[in-house]
């Protein structure tokens, strides 16, 4: 699984990392998310599945 | 004038229906469409729908926050429905549209983001257990008076650089401003108020010039010395939104939350014990009372969005509020469930006008709900003693909270002197006079 912040549509609303700290990493400056890598960790894919259903502005996809 | 196929409700945020109705109401506004057209005030669209709503949040260029006052650009009323007559000024960059309002965040973010709170947490902490020292042999406190007033408010103090013991001055006004009605004959009073508060701010600016103190009004005074385009008025728009933002919000959230556990002890004891079922009733606390109920815009161009029609220059009023009881975006809507997630709420809006300050919003309340929580721990609200805001539909709050509890012994130093002692740490090195 590939994960991808669009980082125009991220607006650090930060649920994404309540939902898979340690996947969603936040921005010193603004709180807005990134991530280190695209690729999933194996055992993570639901969690990230979370991150996606709680954005409140739509801004994660994921490619399975 | 509604001359299209426009849905008609009858709809206004200010109103008592509004306040007896809410949350409620919004699905018999939904079920007529969930962008309708309520005559108020010269006419406005009512936004209801998560998914809608969503969607025009995404277009800044076509629903505009601007507040143009003296008519310089389009005139366009910013994002208060009505907009408050008299004044020539616009509130901060909230009222501001993108790249100008970018360059303001960009200058506050980084004394607002995650990481940047964590530093205020001991701080908050401190005050809040003094709050409680104040009250606690007595056996009965007003949870916003005697806390949720006082915490947020010093806190503010303490992120803009100003005096901690200042926050009195810019309580009453800040919070009279949004809950007096625009009808109310007291408004003008309030106006006038929030006027002088203004005097004050504009002598806290000159201070800052001569002997700055760290916090936001020192980054924004800097950043206009090394050329960003901010004037003096935008900053004092900027320090007034900061400090109702600052203020109010997080009063009325702690206020909901605590008026929800009130009758229900298991969940208090959940909520101590589970700091994950905290972050997520922080969300579901924020979705359920959505402190800041909405904003207006005005519409820039003749636009379709989500299937509406929308002409240059119609009013909206962005209703996050009822959004966040739209049962197609959540189950359940009209019930707080403390572990509800996913939770894509509205609660801090939505786009490139997120609250600036919601994690400190988060952890402000967290905080202040843990202290409560765990050192009043028999504490019931006073029948008939709650009083709301007169008006909800700008901030959604209480103006008293009162409740009872066993009586038990101060902890820690009595606030004045917590007080000081930050003020004392904050501006080592600083003047203060």
């Amino acid at each position: 699984m590939q994960v991808h912040i669009d980082p125009d549509v991220c607006q650090g609303h930060t649920l994404c990392a309540l939902a898979a700290p340690q996947i969603f990493l936040l921005r010193e400056d603004d709180g807005h998310a990134y991530v280190t890598s695209p690729d999933v960790p194996r055992g993570q894919e639901d969690v990230v599945r979370r991150a996606v259903a709680t954005c409140p502005e739509g801004a994660i996809s994921i490619t399975e | 004038m509604a001359t299209d196929d426009r849905t008609l409700v009858d709809f206004d945020q200010h109103s008592l229906t509004y306040k007896a109705g809410f949350p409620q109401i919004s699905h018999e506004l939904r079920s007529q469409c969930p962008v309708a057209w309520t005559e108020a005030y010269g006419g406005y669209w009512v936004i209801t729908g998560r998914d809608v709503i969503g969607e025009m949040a995404k277009h800044p260029d076509l629903l505009s926050n601007d507040h143009d006052p003296t008519g310089a650009r389009r005139g366009y009323e910013g994002i208060a429905i009505p907009s408050p007559k008299g004044g020539t000024n616009r509130g901060g960059f909230i009222e501001m549209d993108p790249p100008e309002q970018l360059e303001y965040r960009h200058v506050l973010n980084p004394y607002l983001s995650p990481v940047a709170i964590e530093q205020w947490r001991p701080m908050v902490a401190e005050l809040s257990h003094a709050c409680i020292d104040g009250v606690v042999r007595s056996g009965r406190l007003d949870f916003v008076d005697d806390l949720a007033n006082i915490v947020p408010a010093v806190l503010t103090m303490g992120m803009l650089g100003f005096p901690l013991a200042d926050w009195t001055i810019y309580c009453e006004p800040a919070h009279a401003m949004v809950y007096t009605p625009p009808h109310s004959p007291d408004f003008p009073r309030v106006l006038d108020q929030a006027i002088q508060m203004s005097g004050k701010l504009a002598e806290e600016m000159g201070r800052a010039r001569t002997n700055p103190r760290p916090g936001m009004l020192k980054a924004l005074i800097d950043a206009q010395d090394t050329g960003a385009s901010f004037v003096d008025e935008d900053i004092l728009g900027t320090l007034t939104l900061l400090i109702g933002g600052g203020f109010d919000t997080t009063t009325s959230l702690t206020a909901h939350a605590l008026t929800w556990l009130d009758s229900r002890p298991e969940q208090r004891q959940a909520l101590l014990d589970d700091p994950n079922l905290l972050d997520t009733a922080t969300e579901e606390f924020v979705r359920f009372a959505t402190p800041a109920q909405g904003g207006g815009r005005t519409i820039t161009q003749d636009c379709q969005i989500g299937g509406h029609s929308f002409r240059s220059g119609d009013r909206v009023w962005m209703a996050y509020g009822l959004a966040n009881h739209d049962p197609q975006a959540f189950e359940e809507p009209d019930e707080i469930v403390l572990d509800r997630f996913p939770n894509r709420h509205a609660g801090f809006g939505l786009g490139v006008h997120r609250c600036i300050g919601s994690n400190l919003a988060r952890m402000t309340f967290k905080t202040m709900l843990s202290v409560v929580l765990e050192r009043l721990k028999d504490y019931r609200l006073e029948e008939g003693g709650a009083v709301r805001y007169e008006d909800i539909g700008t901030i959604n709050g209480y103006k008293h909270l009162p409740a009872t509890f066993s009586p038990g012994t101060p902890k820690g130093q009595p606030l004045a002197q917590v007080m000081a002692e930050w003020e004392s740490r904050l501006y080592a090195g600083s003047t203060t006079a």
